[in-house]
């Protein structure tokens, strides 16, 4: 099975997600050992607090994503009656893929983009902005709604919620046990731990670090459930061209999204930042061009039965 | 006495791999038979278009009726097919008969350009998509349950679980995989 492949590729960005998830593990058991290290362990309690906090947080936000999101972005849901066409195409998609059919709504926004969520795929919605619909011929248009469907169908919102509940909890605690260092300024007295200065500096730079670092990871996961999606648009469509030129008509377009806010900028086909000078290693999408390639690549394999 | 409770624990661990292994594969059984009831609407939905496209064609072309003729037949056998190869040649017979018909059509700018036909146009084709995914998504699953049949561990429960191989859903002609270009 060559890398290239849609079959490849779904395996080898599925195996990067499961890398990136664990090293956001990691990185939490690293706050807290540096958390043991500098203050004692009279800061383990600070530990689930920080947790649950990050998880109250995200998970009403994951759990009410199909109706948060649609008032975040302004989307309007769409029956089949008001228009057929673009409900033929997903009924295609919904029959490729084997999903339940979603909710489908539309975006007053002249800007083509698209977007999906809802926490499982029972509760999916996917949206498109009028100008997608307007811009794109039916090829493109299937490429763009099974990308959509791939991230219902891979669960992307649950993988982003569990990205952004983990960035969360570190963040939450590198600035509490930051503020406790100003407040008590400096370490406490309690020396039932180890005083090696090395170990100290190291766990203060791991502290203040930290945060940054999970910005970092949660940006690369979102970027490979991106290429992921990709992927496994194709294995739903066998038309890796179709999405191709989708992806060569948003690269060409230089509108951007009227963003409401910038929390939900992740969740579109296209990111609506680019543009703004965003670091790519803070990217929530791999460059445009890279996902064009991917997808030219296989394409060039043929076509798969 | 820990005697005892390493065995209950080993055995109650065989259980629960020989259950999830039967689960899987009565899932992935009813995943093949569920795919392919799909097609089988899907072709439904085809077969229902058929009467109102020969209607229009014929209200332009008449005298094209050895063409009519071999869409209405192959329609007709297509509704007594039921095992899988019966069904997939049935499907490519009309699927053949319909491209027939659409390129008699392609003679009549009358009729291509009549609203009646544009919409049963939209109707066509993205029925030919759903037919083809319908094919694609129930291959899949035939893809997924062989493997499981054919590899181990799976493979020892098969027959425990009563689920064998099944044959995948091939159209005979290679051209009909792919919806029939309909220009216009």
């Amino acid at each position: 099975m060559s890398e290239v492949s849609f079959r490849g590729m779904e395996a080898s960005n599925k195996r990067k997600t499961y890398l990136l998830l664990a090293g956001m593990g990691a990185l939490v058991w690293l706050v807290v050992y540096a958390a043991l290290t500098y203050f004692g362990s009279a800061t383990v309690g600070i530990v689930p607090i920080a947790v649950t906090i990050a998880l109250i947080s995200v998970w009403g936000s994951y759990y009410a994503s199909d109706s948060i999101v649609l008032k975040m972005t302004g989307a309007r849901e769409l029956q089949e009656s008001d228009n057929p066409k673009l409900f033929n195409l997903i009924h295609e998609v919904v029959i490729a893929s084997g999903l339940p059919m979603p909710k489908v709504a539309v975006v007053v926004d002249t800007a083509p983009n698209a977007f999906a969520t809802g926490r499982n795929p029972e509760h999916a919605v996917i949206a498109f902005t009028t100008g997608i619909l307007d811009v794109m011929d039916r090829d493109q248009l299937q490429g763009v709604i099974a990308h959509e469907m791939s991230h219902v169908g891979n669960r992307d919102t649950l993988v982003s919620a569990v990205a952004a509940t983990t960035a969360g909890a570190i963040a939450i605690l590198s600035d509490m046990l930051t503020r406790m260092m100003w407040f008590s300024g400096g370490r406490r007295d309690d020396r039932d731990n180890n005083s090696n200065p090395v170990a100290l500096i190291v766990s203060l730079v791991i502290l203040i670090l930290a945060p940054i670092a999970a910005m970092l990871l949660k940006s690369a996961v979102s970027r490979r459930r991106e290429a992921l999606a990709d992927a496994t648009a194709v294995s739903f469509t066998r038309n890796p061209a179709g999405l191709r030129s989708a992806l060569e008509v948003l690269a060409a377009d230089s509108t951007v999204v009227r963003q409401r806010s910038t929390a939900v900028a992740h969740i579109w086909i296209e990111s609506p930042l680019d543009g703004k000078a965003v670091s790519r290693l803070f990217a929530t999408h791999p460059p445009i061009e890279e996902r064009i390639a991917a997808l030219r690549a296989m394409e060039s394999l043929g076509p798969v039965s | 006495m820990s005697n005892i409770v390493i065995i209950l624990a080993v055995a109650a661990v065989l259980v629960l791999f020989v259950v999830s292994i039967y689960n899987r594969l009565v899932r992935l059984n009813v995943s093949v038979e569920e795919a392919f009831a799909q097609i089988e609407v899907q072709l439904k939905r085809r077969s229902d278009l058929i009467p109102n496209l020969v209607e229009t064609v014929k209200g332009y072309a008449s005298h094209e009726s050895a063409t009519f003729e071999k869409v209405v037949n192959a329609r007709a056998k297509a509704t007594t097919a039921t095992t899988v190869a019966d069904v997939a040649a049935a499907d490519g017979a009309v699927t053949q008969a319909l491209r027939g018909l659409l390129a008699v059509a392609e003679g009549y700018p009358d009729l291509k350009a009549s609203t009646n036909f544009l919409a049963l146009q939209e109707e066509l084709s993205t029925t030919e998509n759903k037919v083809s995914f319908a094919r694609q998504f129930y291959n899949d699953n035939v893809r997924a349950l062989n493997t499981a049949v054919k590899t181990i561990p799976t493979s020892f429960f098969a027959g425990m679980a009563k689920v064998s191989a099944r044959t995948f859903y091939e159209v005979e002609d290679p051209q009909s995989r792919q919806a029939p270009t309909v220009k216009f």
